[in-house]
């Protein structure tokens, strides 16, 4: 039943373009798109300009808790062609307040970790993403949904930090929650 | 109307306008074609703009629902023929074709591409400057041919329109040529009108004096019978009261005086009902005319000057005294017109006269040789009216008494029974000229 999921979402990986790794195992390829899905959010979300150091500064998707990816983040983040500066990523151990991160994915992991990290980032720029499975909700959360590796956005909450998501990645997502929404 | 036809200048100038209507038409719709063609080329790369700014995140996340849905809202565009997505790969995502138009399944190069009857529209799509992939647009454009057929009806439509205002033109020249034509044979008409009338008014003058004639000279022989009558009785009465009777003999001579004024005016009046006995002879008008140069220059006296241009060879036949009496009559009146002096010319020349004279009615006049015989004076002229009237018996311009008014009808009267002519020249203040024409004898040359 997984297996069959995961080579549907295999074929997609393999005509989305350079972005995205080849699959190499068939238990890896979930994470193999969301890697790219994660570098492909930057052209359509706006930060706030001061949450970069100056204008050559790269942006940081940091990843919470176990590197679920592979080592595939860092790859899909160095071909990327899409954003218009470098991309950094960081492996956080535990929530890192001094740590500056523009997306911040969040895996499976501790309820009340993952809770307190989110009440923690709410209102800064950061663009929380939470990994699919989870009960708690990020600025954009992964589902996976008839064989497809898609997305809720909350826009509420996105604004909340003085991000703009682009219409045509709202356009994209499976939910939207509008701003103004509770 | 046969012939070389000239090409009538309004002709030419709608032929001219029409081609450069023509000119200008074709240049119109060159330069409409054109805009066209550039503005649907604009229009449809706007089209392309737009679904490239917006399917770009449905290629990133490589979303072929979204892609589809992008595409499909174009459908409602007739113009389009084909609309594709394709992703970083150059890979077909998304599409739409109708009409039998085919998808490429590769992206073609960026750009806009002519082919018959359609034209494909390509663009990059990107998202914040880099490329995600690629959109292509392909729309029908109308085939050459049929834009040609409509241009070639428009063309079609002015020439015929150009023909028409050239057709008209022409015929309303021909109207106008007939129109002139008919002018001026109206105005011939007119004068031929107006000759007639004076031809008639002529011979209505004639008939008068026709008339007159034989009615005055009917009473005129009559009278002059019984003047005769009463002059022969006298001469008895006078050789029967015999030499004694003086005062008797008084009586006698003063009526026998009055009977021969009375014969002389009976005479004038015969003269000029033509009915006086004429003894006609050859004569020379200008030998007479020379001959009576002495006694006319002492008719006219000092102030008139005369002046003699005799110049006819030819002899006429006329009664010579009567001849005498005209000519010494004319200078008489010519005196009368000139109190303060001036220049009598007498003037005779051999001329052919193959039209009439003027007041001449052409009914009684002969074509031929003529000998005239002009007295031209320099005075005071006369009016149309008195000029018409001159030859009437007793109408005279002259105070009463010092004339009958029968000089110019005796005149009349003998050159019409001389078989010629009388024709007389004047207006006010340009002097009158008086002329007889006398046909030429033929034995004298």
């Amino acid at each position: 039943m997984r297996s069959r999921l995961f080579a549907a979402v295999g074929c997609m990986i393999a005509l989305a373009g350079p972005a995205t790794a080849p699959a190499v195992a068939q238990g890896s390829l979930e994470y193999a798109v969301k890697a790219a899905y994660l570098t492909r959010f930057v052209p359509f979300i706006s930060w706030p300009d001061d949450v970069f150091a100056g204008a050559g500064a790269p942006l940081t998707i940091c990843v919470l808790g176990d590197d679920v990816f592979d080592g595939r983040l860092e790859k899909a983040a160095a071909s990327s062609k899409l954003a218009d500066r470098a991309i950094a990523v960081r492996h956080l151990k535990g929530p890192d307040a001094s740590a500056s991160c523009q997306i911040l994915f969040i895996g499976a992991g501790d309820k009340s970790l993952i809770d307190g990290t989110l009440d923690a980032m709410k209102g800064r720029p950061v663009v929380t993403v939470t990994d699919s499975g989870i009960a708690s909700r990020g600025v954009i959360s992964f589902v996976v949904a008839s064989n497809r590796v898609r997305f809720d956005i909350d826009d509420a909450l996105a604004s909340q930090g003085g991000l703009i998501i682009s219409s045509k990645l709202l356009g994209l997502a499976r939910t939207v929650k509008q701003r103004g929404q509770q | 109307m046969t012939g070389t036809r000239k090409w009538n200048p309004s002709v030419v100038m709608a032929l001219v306008a029409a081609a450069m209507l023509l000119v200008a038409g074709v240049l119109m719709a060159i330069y409409e074609e054109r805009l066209y063609s550039a503005q649907q080329v604009k229009n449809i790369r706007e089209q392309a703009q737009i679904l490239a700014a917006s399917v770009t995140a449905a290629i990133v996340f490589d979303d072929r629902r979204a892609a589809q849905e992008y595409v499909e809202a174009l459908a409602t565009n007739p113009e389009l023929q084909a609309a594709g997505v394709y992703d970083g790969e150059a890979h077909l995502l998304a599409g739409f074709s109708r009409g039998g138009a085919r998808l490429p399944s590769a992206a073609p190069g960026e750009g806009t591409v002519f082919g018959p009857g359609f034209m494909d529209v390509t663009l990059r799509a990107s998202q914040n400057g880099a490329a995600v992939g690629t959109v292509m647009l392909r729309a029908v454009t109308e085939p050459v041919e049929r834009r040609y057929a409509r241009y070639g009806g428009l063309i079609l439509l002015v020439t015929m329109g150009a023909l028409v205002i050239a057709v008209l033109s022409f015929s309303q020249n021909a109207l106008q040529r007939r129109a002139q034509q008919l002018s001026v044979v109206n105005s011939r008409l007119q004068e031929e009108m107006e000759e007639r009338r004076k031809t008639e008014e002529a011979l209505r003058q004639s008939h008068k004096m026709e008339a007159v004639g034989q009615l005055s000279g009917g009473i005129a022989h009559d009278f002059n019978n019984l003047i005769m009558i009463v002059k022969g009785n006298l001469r008895l009465l006078k050789r029967r009261l015999g030499p004694d009777a003086e005062q008797a003999g008084t009586y006698i001579a003063s009526a026998d005086e009055a009977l021969d004024r009375a014969a002389h005016l009976t005479q004038r009046i015969l003269a000029f009902s033509r009915r006086q006995p004429l003894t006609p002879q050859r004569v020379n008008l200008s030998t007479l005319a020379q001959g009576l140069s002495e006694l006319i220059r002492h008719s006219v006296g000092e102030k008139v000057e005369i002046d003699m241009q005799l110049d006819a060879q030819g002899s006429i036949l006329c009664d010579l005294n009567q001849m005498e009496n005209v000519i010494l009559n004319l200078a008489i009146n010519a005196r009368d017109a000139m109190p303060d002096g001036g220049t009598l010319t007498v003037a005779t020349r051999d001329v052919t006269l193959n039209a009439p004279p003027p007041d001449v009615e052409s009914e009684n006049f002969t074509p031929g040789a003529y000998v005239a015989l002009s007295v031209r004076d320099t005075g005071v002229g006369m009016p149309e009216d008195v000029r018409r009237r001159a030859v009437d018996p007793f109408f005279t311009t002259k105070p009463q008494g010092k004339c009958t008014g029968l000089g110019l009808s005796m005149t009349f009267g003998f050159v019409r029974q001389s078989n010629g002519y009388l024709t007389i020249d004047s207006a006010p203040g340009k002097g009158t000229t008086m002329t007889i024409l006398m046909p030429r004898d033929g034995e004298a040359a």
